[in-house]
């Protein structure tokens, strides 16, 4: 699970001066989408393995850390990994390795390392659009891009608050730590620990509630009605945008001409790993 | 529950998808017509603070810990499951944008168990529940099977996808969410407890006992 006080950090990384930073937020949301499109479909290892590897370029050239980056993909790992990790062990396939009930298959394995490179590679692509994003920006760029009115303005208002309520978890968290609250600590009844986490929980609700209503009254008090538009600052993207767009979308086709062609030396990398 | 790209091929992602945008249809004129102008802020900020709530640790016995959905509470909250759904597909976009955790391609799915699933599941329980054994058992219970619902439906698309067979993947889930779901009870309970008591004005099984 990841830890969303961290948000703030990421705000911060995002905040920072670079060319992927100066990006149009538009480009930079298609070309992950697309790079994580790409990768979901290879059922081979060539192509993730070479866009893995651009993506380690980008991140130089987006002046991030190698090390934070590998960290937060450490993180975000265990949900997926937990079910990568059984593939070998439950997928039908020659059985390369056993013992006694205990037993590996050629297909089980292949497709656990297929299922593990594209996972790191969509993390990849995730983690360096969201050091490189400011959430406005992202809000701002389905507005952009044509999300309907009501789901854009709720994702525009909710990112704007998100900070407020990490602030509040964060403070939460604090006084608890202050008074020796530990959701584990057996020296205090369950029962009595669920029913703290189950007011915190409870209160958190009534005050986005809340706040959701004054939120509410201010921007009426501010001439909101049912037919205001969001204000949202014209900026088309650059030439360098769509070159950086450009310059990814023909990569992957190149790749897929090389895959295609050359499928006979690239051994390994070429073979269909997929199951489905 | 959140499941990651590249575990769900992409045809059947587009299915997931197609599901999404027909709920978020009626969601949308859900809110336009129950909720009037009011419907946009309250609902993202409600959004802001459901993610704050979905990073809470929640004791779970053993020594591992989970998160609190929460997808049944918000559609018990409103009487509808289209503010579930409202609230959870903001919430999970955010959540694979920001932290990769559900997938982008994936998110079709996961709003499908955790908001749709769990809001219909959760609230038509409750609605079925509440008149023979009360608000709070009904809702406690509505809470429960919609985490082991949601944890099926999960288990079931990872199946059909090939990512994890059913056998294996239908009972360890079901399993798991057995008990995740009876604190995800639990803890929905004590907040309607709490919501009836400070502001029962917000809670729609106290406006609309009549009609309901």
């Amino acid at each position: 699970m990841v830890d969303i006080t961290q948000i703030m950090r990421f705000d911060d990384l995002a905040s920072k001066k670079s060319p992927i930073h100066n990006l149009e937020g538009r480009i930079k949301l298609i070309s992950t989408i697309f790079i994580i499109l790409v990768c979901v479909v290879s059922k081979e290892l060539f192509i993730p393995i070479i866009l893995e590897i651009m993506l380690l370029v980008i991140l130089k050239i987006a002046d991030l850390s190698y090390m934070d980056s590998f960290k937060r993909l450490l993180m975000l790992l265990p949900f997926g990994g937990a079910i990568i990790i059984f593939q070998p062990f439950i997928q039908p396939g020659n059985i390369i390795w056993s013992y006694s009930w205990l037993h590996i298959t050629d297909v089980g394995l292949n497709w656990a390392i297929l299922l593990l490179v594209r996972m790191i590679v969509c993390l990849t692509a995730i983690i360096i659009y969201s050091s490189t994003t400011p959430l406005q920006e992202m809000a701002s760029s389905f507005r952009k891009l044509k999300m309907p009115r009501d789901l854009a303005m709720i994702l525009s208002i909710m990112v704007r608050f998100l900070f407020l309520f990490v602030d509040e978890l964060a403070a939460i968290r604090k006084s608890q730590k202050s008074r020796n609250f530990n959701i584990h600590s057996k020296n205090t009844p369950y029962k009595w620990r669920v029913k703290q986490v189950g007011y915190t929980i409870g209160m958190m609700f009534l005050k986005s509630y809340e706040q959701g209503e004054r939120v509410h009254k201010s921007m009426v008090s501010r001439g909101f009605s049912d037919a205001s538009e969001m204000f949202s600052e014209k900026k088309s993207p650059e030439k360098s945008d769509y070159i950086y767009l450009l310059t990814i979308i023909i990569m992957a086709i190149i790749l897929e001409i090389i895959l295609f062609k050359f499928s006979g030396q690239l051994g390994y990398l070429s073979q269909n790993l997929a199951i489905n | 529950m959140h499941i990651p790209d590249g575990f769900i091929p992409i045809a059947q992602c587009l299915v997931y998808y197609v599901i999404l945008i027909v709920a978020l249809y009626f969601s949308v004129k859900w809110a336009r017509s129950n909720l009037d102008e009011k419907r946009i802020p309250l609902l993202a900020v409600l959004a802001a603070g459901i993610f704050a709530i979905m990073s809470m640790n929640m004791p779970i016995p053993f020594g591992t810990s989970g998160h609190m959905v929460g997808g049944a509470l918000v559609a018990i909250v409103f009487l509808a499951p289209e503010a579930a759904v409202l609230v959870f597909t903001v919430v999970l976009l955010i959540q694979a944008l920001i932290f990769g955790d559900g997938g982008i391609t994936a998110l079709g799915a996961n709003v499908l168990n955790m908001a749709i699933i769990g809001g219909f599941v959760g609230l038509y329980t409750f609605k079925g529940l509440k008149g023979t054994i009360g608000n709070y058992p009904a809702a406690g219970i509505a809470a429960w099977l919609a985490t082991v619902i949601a944890a099926l439906a999960c288990a079931i698309e990872m199946a059909i996808a090939g990512t994890f067979p059913a056998n294996i993947g239908i009972p360890s889930m079901v399993l798991y969410h057995f008990f995740i779901g009876i604190i995800e009870a639990v803890l929905t309970v004590i907040v309607l407890a709490a919501l009836d008591k400070f502001r029962p004005d917000l809670l729609a099984w106290n406006k609309s006992e009549g009609d309901a």
